[in-house]
């Protein structure tokens, strides 16, 4: 332990336990959703004193209550917990986790890059799925030193002796002495943490040496301005310290630094191996960018950190304010998610349908669902989103090559020379019984089938899927037609050329952009009439007789009429009970915020919809 | 916007009597099936007590009208609305030729007791007709049958009234056009002065909300009422309201002080009231206690109130408008400032849209609705149903 000497002069008293580098753990649990990785995270919690009985409630790594706690909002989910070991000594272990977004495979390699190992948790009854498996490789080729747990052995249907087969044949680790818990009951947690410190390394990197943080996350807080999650990989952060974000030059003097305990805990530094927030009075988010590196301003490192890919956006809709006197609450509302979510784009777009809305890019269905349900809650928006779409690319007859990602933006066909759309590739771990099912899935996606290996009781299946049907409604389809032992994990390969042409809905004779839809050639005609009768169903009878068309250009392909109603008046109204009849008004005027107005016509938000998911049963 | 009331719309009185043999499934008025005898001297001391209480709220105002609705009012006894009535002219002053309306169902009543309310000063009788079939009387729970209506009918005119309504429902589970209609004839045969024909509707709290019963679709709804409309009127009727036909000169005042958005007084179980207040420059809107029992347990103490809420201009104009434009004939810009103290610019810029939208219309200097406004009252309605009324779920 060479840094020893130096170290005791350098700590300031203070009432932790020292932990010298060579008893720091730094890690992260990969498991899929529901194999107890919350509960697991709870238990080691509990076991190292990280709450008091009075503060531990269940599942403390998915409670949002801790946000507001010291005004610090926890996002990325670090926690620091000291745990007595059998050999007497203590230990700080340092779990590492992006709960929430699990499925965003960029947040796993992001808190990946702060650690030295990573628990696979496996649950023994239902065995490896193939999110794991991708997370899985991701940290392997991390560096990482990846320990196999088997969870819920205390399930009767538990049959670990398979699960371990599975392990190694599938992921290609040793599993041989995977550690067995209980996450709910608690056997065998105290074993898996001193597998942990016995197999996982400590941090490397050198106190001396020029400071280097990776900023694993950063988010905003309205009380502090931004706070970055680092791993500090060399040299040491003091409080009141200047620093230089690598990237950007910019400097900032540290007015906070310390630990997630998972109550935020001040330090007075951090040194290399640690894990921690930062707080320095960044005022935008844009200021300590996700991936970049930070060093002191007097005397900076002379190389940053490589850093993370930067993401993507896959899926693209349109988000409209139902009320266009909410467009520009609507820009700010983006704004402020921006500041903590990276991955979220969005462009102002104009419809004609619609009126002044924004353009979104997401990673994926989840993240959309997730932004337009904060966008309603927490902003009391009340929009509509158009049918979600991947992006295109379209070589113009006259040579130009455009990115398309909003169906209404598609040229005309007669300057098409060629559409050519997104083409993922999908691993898919299912077990043998669910076999036949999931290929038929596959193939009326237009899947081609690429590799098919039997591994024990499951199947792994590789498939090139074109993005268009997976993004939607897959994973769903997937989990239903495989009584939800399947799963799945993909990545983008190329764009391919595609006979698709644009489908659009007119009503009254007027076409709707929001509603167009790029298809498939094959699917056109079915599709369109299954569109024009969803609609029917969808608008209201109303005032006026609506008429709902779906056409490939000027052809009409199929026509359904919405009658107007009758009548809309209460029969009844006396004084006495006017409050009652008031509320009836009342209910339906809410009902029509959620509707759009198109001409005299309104249009439910759900129709914006269902115009992808018309076709799935 | 504050009120200016320069002068007081017209008053009148509601007395609600909560108890029926029987609750029908599509009811959802305050009304409790009784068991054995209705506990009447009681109640009308209640009322009475009741009244007391409020009169301070309409120190020296007259009263136009009077309604005894339920309920079945008809269960009480002629000497009990003797009283009531005597009792309330002794405290508030009756316009000499106040129209005074007692709501009777034809199961509970003979010819001796319409005599007997005749005689306590009740000069206008609605009789709860509903249906003269037997088998639809039977599917919307009534307690009489068509014989009974009938025989109602032939006894409050021997008794001597001739302004009597009929009530009539439409819609109801199973039935046909030409039932429907049947059911119309027969009523305007009788040739009442008023007949309230009526839609049913099913609301929230009822056994039929619960249960929900086949009813005629929306074309044959429509077909129902367009034919119906025509009998009515080749019979001598004339529409006045959604629901309301009259023969000249036979229109419910109480009724129309309502939709000409007047004042009222509610006194009894789960009664409303609404009064205006020049002092305060104030619309105050104020419900007693539902329950019949704690009614008349707390009414004793003075505590029989069980909502008070003072309204918006906002409210105001909504309010005024659903009732207002209810009427065929709508309302003068004179009557809107009477009856809500507001500008008119309260109202304008809503009734200047549903013109342009061809739902309203300005004749002779009446604003109403046109045929198609009618149609889709509720629609045109929301224009003035202010914007952030759902904003619970911002939490």
């Amino acid at each position: 332990m060479a840094s020893q000497g130096s170290r005791a002069s350098m700590a300031p008293a203070r009432n932790l336990v020292m932990t010298d580098r060579q008893h720091v753990r730094n890690f992260s649990i990969i498991a899929h959703i529901d194999h107890g990785k919350s509960t697991l995270a709870d238990r080691f919690i509990q076991i190292c004193g990280g709450l008091s009985e009075r503060e531990m409630e269940d599942q403390v790594l998915d409670s949002m209550d801790l946000e507001r706690e010291r005004g610090i909002t926890i996002k990325a989910q670090s926690v620091s917990l000291n745990y007595r070991a059998r050999n007497g000594e203590t230990y700080e272990l340092n779990l590492i986790d992006t709960p929430g977004h699990v499925d965003f495979s960029y947040e796993v390699s992001r808190s990946l890059a702060a650690c030295e190992g990573a628990l696979l948790v496996v649950d023994a009854a239902q065995g490896v799925e193939a999110q794991s498996v991708a997370n899985c490789y991701t940290a392997i080729d991390q560096g990482l030193e990846v320990v196999p747990v088997l969870n819920k052995i205390d399930l009767p249907a538990a049959e670990p002796e398979r699960v371990i087969q599975e392990i190694e044949s599938i992921i290609g680790i040793e599993a041989d002495d995977a550690v067995r818990v209980s996450a709910k009951t608690g056997e065998g947690v105290v074993d898996l943490l001193e597998s942990l410190i016995e197999k996982i390394p400590p941090p490397g990197g050198d106190d001396e040496a020029p400071l280097r943080a990776l900023i694993v996350d950063s988010w905003f807080d309205n009380y502090v301005g931004v706070i970055s999650l680092v791993r500090i990989v060399e040299g040491k952060l003091c409080r009141r310290e200047k620093i230089s974000v690598m990237s950007t030059g910019r400097t900032f003097q540290v007015e906070k630094l310390g630990v997630f305990t998972p109550k935020p805990k001040d330090r007075d530094y951090l040194q290399a191996g640690d894990t921690g927030f930062v707080i320095a009075g960044i005022k935008d988010i844009e200021g300590a960018p996700v991936g970049d590196t930070l060093t002191h301003a007097g005397h900076p490192a002379k190389e940053s950190l490589p850093g993370f890919m930067t993401v993507q956006p896959r899926v693209f809709a349109g988000l409209f304010p139902v009320n266009s006197d909410d467009y520009e609450n609507l820009r700010e509302a983006l704004q402020k998610l921006r500041l903590n979510d990276a991955a979220l784009h969005y462009e102002p777009e104009t419809s004609q349908a619609l009126g002044f809305g924004f353009r979104c890019g997401f990673l994926g269905m989840l993240h959309m669902e997730i932004v337009q349900e904060r966008l309603e809650r927490e902003y009391d928006l009340d929009l509509i989103t158009t049918a979600p779409t991947v992006i295109y690319e379209v070589q113009t007859t006259s040579g130009e090559l455009l990115q398309i990602d909003n169906p209404a933006s598609l040229p005309p066909a007669n300057r098409i020379e060629e559409v050519r759309e997104p083409v993922i590739e999908a691993n898919i771990l299912v077990p043998q019984d669910y076999l036949g099912a999931v290929i038929g899935l596959c193939v009326e996606k237009r899947g081609i089938q690429k590799n098919m290996q039997y591994l024990g009781t499951q199947v792994s299946l590789t498939y090139e899927l074109p993005m268009s049907e997976i993004v939607l409604d897959f994973f769903d389809r997937l989990k239903s037609v495989s009584r939800g032992y399947a799963s799945f994990d993909y990545h983008f390969v190329r764009f391919q050329p595609a006979p698709l042409v644009k489908l659009d809905i007119l009503i009254n004779g007027e076409r709707v952009d929001a509603l167009s839809v790029i298809v498939h050639r094959d699917a056109v005609q079915s599709r369109g009439r299954a569109l024009a009768i969803k609609m029917k169903e969808l608008i209201p009878r109303q005032m006026y007789e609506v008429a709902i068309q779906a056409a490939i250009g000027s052809q009409i392909i199929a026509r359904t009429t919405v009658k107007a109603m009758r009548k809309n008046v209460t029969a009844k109204c006396y004084g006495g009970d006017i409050t009652r009849k008031r509320k009836l008004l009342e209910k339906q005027k809410a009902g029509k915020k959620r509707m759009k107005q198109f001409g005299k016509v309104e249009i439910p938000q759900s129709a914006f919809l269902a115009v992808l998911r018309v076709d799935n049963h | 916007m504050p009120f200016n009331f320069t002068t007081i719309p017209p008053l009148s009185l509601y007395i609600h009597i909560p108890w029926c043999v029987r609750k029908c499934p599509y009811c959802d008025f305050n009304s409790h099936a009784v068991r054995g005898e209705i506990p009447e001297q009681e109640y009308v001391s209640a009322l009475v007590a009741d009244l007391e209480q409020d009169l301070p709220l309409v120190w020296g105002r007259t009263v136009e009208s009077v309604f005894i609705g339920g309920g079945t009012p008809s269960l009480c006894s002629p000497d009990a609305i003797e009283r009531l009535l005597g009792d309330i002219r002794a405290r508030l002053p009756l316009r000499p030729a106040a129209e005074i309306t007692l709501e009777a169902n034809p199961g509970t009543v003979d010819r001796e007791r319409f005599a007997g309310f005749r005689k306590a000063g009740v000069n206008r009788l609605s009789l709860g007709i509903q249906s003269f079939d037997p088998i639809l009387l039977e599917r919307i729970g009534r307690i009489h049958d068509g014989q009974q209506a009938h025989a109602a009918i032939d006894a409050a005119r021997s008794a001597g009234f001739d302004n009597l309504n009929l009530d009539l429902m439409f819609g109801l589970p199973g039935q046909t056009r030409e039932q429907a209609l049947a059911d119309l004839g027969t009523a305007a045969g009788q040739e009442p002065a008023h007949i309230s024909w009526y839609e049913l509707t099913i609301e929230p709290n009822t056994w039929f909300y619960r249960h929900p019963p086949q009813r005629p679709d929306d074309e044959q709804l429509w077909e129902m009422q367009q034919q119906g409309n025509e009998l009515l009127h080749a019979a001598g009727y004339r529409r006045y309201e959604v629901s309301a036909w009259a023969r000249p000169g036979r229109q419910c005042r109480h009724n129309r002080n309502y939709w000409e958005f007047g004042d009222y007084l509610g006194i009894g179980a789960g009664a409303h009231g609404k009064l205006t207040d020049a002092v305060a420059q104030s619309i105050t809107r104020r419900s007693k206690i539902r329950h019949p029992q704690r009614y008349l347990e707390q009414v004793r103490d003075g505590q029989r109130l069980a909502n008070t809420a003072t309204l918006s201009s906002e409210d105001a104009v909504l309010e005024f408008a659903m009732n207002a434009l209810r009427r065929d004939d709508g309302f003068t810009v004179t009557a809107f400032s009477t009856a809500t103290g507001l500008p008119w610019s309260t109202i304008e810029p809503a009734v200047t849209a549903a013109i342009e939208t061809g739902l309203l219309v300005i004749d002779d200097s009446r604003i109403h609705t046109t045929p198609r406004g009618q149609r889709y009252l509720d629609e045109l309605l929301q224009a003035w149903v202010p914007e952030s009324v759902d904003n619970a779920r911002t939490g």
